[in-house]
């Protein structure tokens, strides 16, 4: 005949185990969700003192995860070893007691009188050791009867499970940030390269060092101020670094010549834009525009450009950047044909230009930009750290207005 | 934890605890907090009102396991009252109510607990 208190015990059993089920699978932090099993557990088999312990494997033992009932949580370590976790029957209650002399309990009494432990429940999650439960005296009978026995099994192996997923979940966010770093450094390595690259491309020119670098920055900053997303800007930036690849194969003579270019040199030279589209399109690059903007950077608006003689909307808006960027610091650097113009004669030349070297559109963002920055609106100057210091910040302010407010008429 | 609160108050250097809720969470560890912190100050008779808890799970058990337990600890007293009755059936079966004085009324436990100087 079933008592009545048998029925209870029933009753509060399902009920916790329910309750257990409904804490493990919470949106709380790992911590107190095992926290709060542990508090099922102990209430459960009415135990006031308890300990959940995970298993560090490579240090073969057992840490503190959380207790109940403890003040001093100075804990020893309970060592474990493969050959413990052989013996060890999963996530079956062991009495202590009942165990004195076996090799697991010896060399960690210490450690498991000072959790109280009357029981001890190792976890296994499928067949890995993943941690243990240690249960101290109960206010009720000391021993637990089979029926609780099997209760304890259910709830091992749903806290071992849980141990288990979150080990796994650690592992795989480890490895993330593993895979994370690795890409980082690819990336910093990747980046090194191609302004090696830059570098070296720029070397060939005497009077064009930096030549690329500065590129790369001003098209960088017309992108930004045009919204383009950040892989966008990523390509623009890698496209001015790399524009001008195809003079690599150039005579060193040729390009320095400056005045005085035979028919044969010039057409020489307008091949780089053609050979630097060969050289990168061997190249994988994540951004299929670039090669493009990289190619076309000397066409024009008017379609008096080169290689293709493109012209109006056949250019993209990153090879109408990259044309400025270009353009714009070749007109404010030396050239071997001619010195450097000043920032009001550049800005002259690229108004005089619109419509038919350059695009209005995007020149005009160019000029809102070195508005900006001028006035000191944008969080890093690209453009301006570049340029002569020598200019008057009101006389291209005012020029730059006029433009702008002449453009947008 | 918004539907627990405790409402405490001392009779004589007893104290009296009058939970009120439910005593489902982590939450409900503020009365085994505030027991200590009796206990600290060597008021070590205490009642607990049970009239106005609606609930106690498992968890809740286990905090009730845990006053029991420091109480103990401290040599102190402990008495339940106003119990319903889904309560002490759960507290007998899990052993608790070996460990405490069990009154039906809360005036019942503090006459006991002033006698036992």
């Amino acid at each position: 005949m079933v008592e009545k208190r048998d029925i209870t015990r029933l009753i509060f059993s399902i009920s916790s185990l329910a309750d257990l089920g409904q804490e493990v699978t919470s949106t709380k932090s790992f911590n107190e969700r095992m926290k709060t099993a542990l508090y099922v557990i102990t209430g459960m088999f009415s135990v006031p003192k308890a300990a959940l312990l995970l298993y560090n494997s490579n240090q073969q033992r057992l840490e503190l995860l959380t207790h109940k009932g403890f003040k001093d949580t100075t804990w020893s370590n309970i060592h474990v070893t493969a050959k413990h976790i052989k013996s060890f029957s999963k996530n079956e209650p062991y009495n202590l007691s009942k165990v004195k002399t076996n090799s697991f309990y010896n060399p960690n009494t210490e450690a498991l009188e000072k959790f109280h432990t009357k029981t001890f429940i190792p976890l296994f999650a499928k067949d890995e050791f993943v941690g243990a439960i240690c249960l101290g005296k109960r206010l009720s009978r000391p021993s637990y009867l089979r029926s609780e026995k099997n209760v304890l099994k259910v709830v091992a192996n749903q806290i071992a499970i849980t141990l288990h997923n979150s080990s796994l979940f650690r592992r795989l966010t480890n490895k993330v940030n593993e895979n994370k770093k690795l890409y980082e450094n690819m990336r910093h390595i990747y980046n090194d390269t191609i302004k090696a690259f830059a570098a070296a491309i720029d070397a060939k020119d005497v009077y064009t060092k930096n030549h690329s670098f500065r590129v790369a920055k001003y098209a960088v900053a017309i992108a930004m101020e045009l919204g383009w997303k950040e892989k966008d800007v990523e390509a623009i930036y890698v496209a001015g670094l790399l524009h001008d690849i195809g003079k690599i194969t150039i005579d060193r003579g040729v390009i320095n010549k400056g005045e005085d270019l035979s028919v044969a040199e010039l057409n020489e030279i307008k091949r780089h834009p053609q050979i630097s589209y060969d050289i990168l399109s061997k190249i994988n690059f994540p951004w299929k525009d670039l090669v493009h903007f990289v190619k076309h950077h000397h066409e024009r608006i008017d379609g008096r450009g080169y290689p293709d003689s493109l012209q109006g909307e056949e250019l993209s808006d990153g090879v109408k950047i990259l044309a400025i960027a270009d353009a714009f610091d070749a007109m404010t650097t030396d050239r071997p044909y001619r010195k450097k113009l000043s920032l009001t004669e550049a800005l002259h030349e690229v108004k005089k230009c619109l419509g038919t070297q350059f695009d209005s559109r995007i020149s005009n963002v160019f000029f809102r930009v070195l508005q900006k920055e001028i006035k000191g609106e944008t969080k890093e100057a690209q453009i301006l750290p570049h340029l002569d210091k020598g200019f008057d910040p009101k006389v291209i302010t005012t020029l730059l207005e006029t433009i702008t407010a002449e453009l947008s008429a | 934890m918004d539907n627990f609160s405790i409402l405490s108050k001392t009779i004589n250097g007893i104290v009296i605890f009058m939970p009120k809720g439910y005593v489902n969470d982590l939450g409900a560890e503020n009365l085994e907090h505030a027991c200590e912190e009796f206990l600290s100050k060597e008021m070590k008779k205490v009642v607990i009102n049970f009239s106005e808890i609606q609930y106690i799970n498992s968890i809740g058990a286990s905090i009730f396991t845990g006053i029991v337990q420091k109480i103990a600890e401290h040599d102190g007293m402990l008495c339940f009252t106003n119990m319903k009755k889904v309560h002490s059936d759960v507290f007998e079966m899990l052993g608790i109510t070996r460990h405490v004085k069990v009154f039906k009324e809360e005036k019942d436990a503090v006459n006991f607990l002033k006698e036992s100087d």
